[in-house]
């Protein structure tokens, strides 16, 4: 009894935080099974949809300042709302924008995709440290889901649940995408046979482009969400893409599931370590992962896959 | 070796050579001629993976920077020997290579890439929360440019030049090595396997054991460029493992042109590091220039300088391996 409300918090905790990685990785997870591009940008789209609703959250005056005094005007709910959807399709732009330059690099080593998205990330990274400067901020979040909750005796943020609950809502809402939609069909036959795909006289340049815009999207919803958590600096992006990282090769490259259960269990991990032995915490999801490659050497899910030629 | 490549290495030795009476001369430094030469060995070695065995290692500064902690601690509990920390660095990150290599040698392609970097990662935590052995985020400070003792003579590191030169040494050696390696038996197998793993595999060849050989060489490599690192900058500090250090070296290996040439990410060390300074001198903000370029070279030349070089004389830029002969 002791040891089980004492384990409690932790739990609910890790669980929590690996809803959270699963938000994260969910941008990356897509590009990669479906576009075979490792997207080293992913954790620098995060924090540039972090910044872009710092931005739309704090309004400053300038032009236009009558919009935006009525603008200032909206309940603050409202104007986490429009962040939240308006920051995510400013950075899919940009996601099309690389991805339009991306297309050079197809049909030759996937190395290039990859080294192009690193050089992409170079070039957000230094951009946000341009017109934001270097110092940290914080998202101010609506009162709505601020503050704590009681709850016999312990006292949770309420902005965790919040966070939680959205990332599981993200989690539900793509695979329905995927798995119940045609949309879903056609991005996954592209994945499978572009050839037929296309003979199909489906739009297939078209269909990639938009399928980067959807996971550098999903990047920047991960990124707002997490911002009031995480706090927003420049580098916040290499902690978000780490994680992402290293639960898509636990949970095997290619399987949904296995990324979500691979994030609970990095999560789980990295709570309970907290709770003991809080210096030491990121450690033991690089140990879960080691100890889980070592058994299993595609992840817990994965399948043999056309990225390994 | 054919005239044109007497030619280039007679060229670039001379300028190796001479380069700390010149250097000032052009508004450079002379520990930037350091620097290129530390890390000109590091993309050296790095290429044994990327250009000949065709292994994308992007958490390469993994190795380095244990070179270097391992000179570092060698130097402060051991014994301020250079030849004993030099070596014990080598050692040191060629065991961690090994153990790193055991786990993924059976990988390739992306999946490759993915689990050297999360490797890469872990050691770059350790090396930032392990306080009472690494220093934590501030590293090892306080290192000494111990003379070079000969027996019958030494020789003081103290200032650039010398060093410069000493560093030089051992890159003319660590580089004739790496030049042995990829012209033997062994650097044609792996070249077999960056041209199809499938097919070496079914000739005969131990392919694990090949890439698990290479990395480990590659590693040990890296790690006494780290070492040399750490003797030149008098610490050893963790930046130097992190995800975006270990992504400047695939970048200079490319630019320069490792994939088509031995001595291509030498070429993009030297541009890097210039590179670093002259976009320095202009903007503070060079990053963002030189990531614009490097994403241009990425697209439209990706065989980088090397690769540009022999398209201008007029034949089609070979693979690696087809130029292993002479």
């Amino acid at each position: 009894m002791g040891l089980v409300t004492d384990l409690l918090p932790h739990l609910v905790n890790g669980v929590s935080l690996g809803l959270l990685f699963a938000l994260i990785a969910l941008g990356f997870m897509l590009i990669l099974g479906v576009m075979e591009v490792i997207n080293l940008a992913h954790g620098s789209l995060f924090a540039l949809g972090a910044y872009l609703a710092l931005t739309l959250l704090t309004p400053k005056s300038g032009p236009g300042a009558a919009a935006i005094a009525w603008y200032a005007a909206l309940p603050p709910g409202t104007r986490f709302a429009l962040a939240l959807i308006i920051a995510p399709l400013l950075v899919g732009l940009f996601g099309m924008l690389i991805e339009l330059c991306l297309r050079r690099t197809y049909g030759k080593d996937p190395l290039y995709g990859l080294l192009f998205t690193f050089g992409a990330a170079l070039v957000i990274e230094e951009l946000i440290r341009v017109l934001w400067g270097t110092r940290d901020y914080v998202l101010p979040v609506p009162p709505q889901i601020s503050g704590g909750l009681l709850i016999e005796g312990m006292i949770y943020g309420k902005y965790r649940f919040f966070a939680a609950g959205f990332a599981l809502a993200m989690i539900a809402l793509l695979w329905l995408f995927i798995e119940r939609t045609p949309y879903g069909a056609i991005i996954k036959a592209g994945a499978h046979d572009s050839e037929i795909v296309r003979a199909l006289g489906i739009n297939l340049p078209r269909l990639r482009m938009l399928v980067f815009a959807l996971g550098a999207g999903l990047a920047a919803i991960a990124g707002i969400v997490i911002a009031p958590i995480w706090g927003i600096r420049p580098h916040v992006g290499v902690d978000a893409v780490v994680p992402a990282f290293l639960i898509i090769v636990l949970g095997g490259v290619g399987s949904f599931w296995g990324a979500v259960l691979a994030s609970v269990l990095v999560g789980l991990a990295v709570g309970l370590t907290g709770a003991y032995a809080s210096e030491w915490s990121l450690l033991s999801m690089y140990l879960l992962l080691i100890a889980v490659v070592t058994f299993r050497a595609r992840g817990l899910f994965g399948k043999k896959s056309v990225l390994e030629a | 070796m054919s005239l044109r490549q007497t030619a280039f290495l007679t060229l670039l030795a001379a300028g190796l050579l001479t380069l700390p009476l010149w250097i000032a001369r052009v508004g450079l430094y002379q520990y930037l001629g350091i620097e290129i030469l530390v890390w000109g060995l590091y993309a050296l070695s790095f290429n044994l993976l990327l250009g000949y065995t065709g292994l994308p290692s992007f958490g390469h500064g993994a190795y380095f920077g244990v070179g270097a902690y391992a000179f570092g601690l060698l130097q402060k509990h051991v014994g301020a020997n250079l030849w004993l920390d030099l070596g014990g660095a080598v050692l040191a990150a060629a065991l961690c290579g090994a153990l790193v290599a055991a786990f993924i040698s059976h990988r390739r392609g992306i999946y490759y890439a993915l689990m050297t970097i999360a490797f890469g990662q872990i050691v770059w935590f350790v090396a930032i929360k392990w306080h009472s052995v690494t220093g934590g985020e501030d590293g090892l400070l306080n290192l000494k440019r111990v003379p070079a003792d000969f027996g019958f003579t030494s020789i003081s590191l103290a200032d650039n030049v010398s060093l410069y030169y000493f560093v030089l040494a051992i890159c003319c050696l660590a580089v004739w090595l790496l030049w042995r390696i990829v012209h033997s038996p062994f650097g044609r197998v792996i070249q077999a396997i960056r041209q199809n793993e499938t097919r070496a595999a079914f000739i005969g060849y131990h392919v694990w054991f090949y890439k698990w050989l290479a990395f480990v060489v590659s590693a040990g490599l890296s790690g006494l460029a780290g070492a040399l690192f750490a003797l030149a900058q008098l610490g050893a500090f963790p930046d130097v493992m992190s995800l975006h250090a270990s992504g400047f070296v695939v970048m200079m290996t490319l630019i320069g042109g490792g994939l088509v040439s031995f001595w291509g990410p030498l070429i993009g060390a030297a541009v890097f590091f210039v590179a670093r300074d002259a976009l320095g001198a202009l903007t503070s903000t060079w990053p963002l220039w030189y990531g614009v370029m490097f994403m241009a070279v990425v697209l439209l030349e990706p065989e980088g300088i090397a690769g540009l070089w022999q398209a201008r004389r007029g034949r089609a830029a070979p693979p690696i391996a087809a130029q292993a002969g002479d």
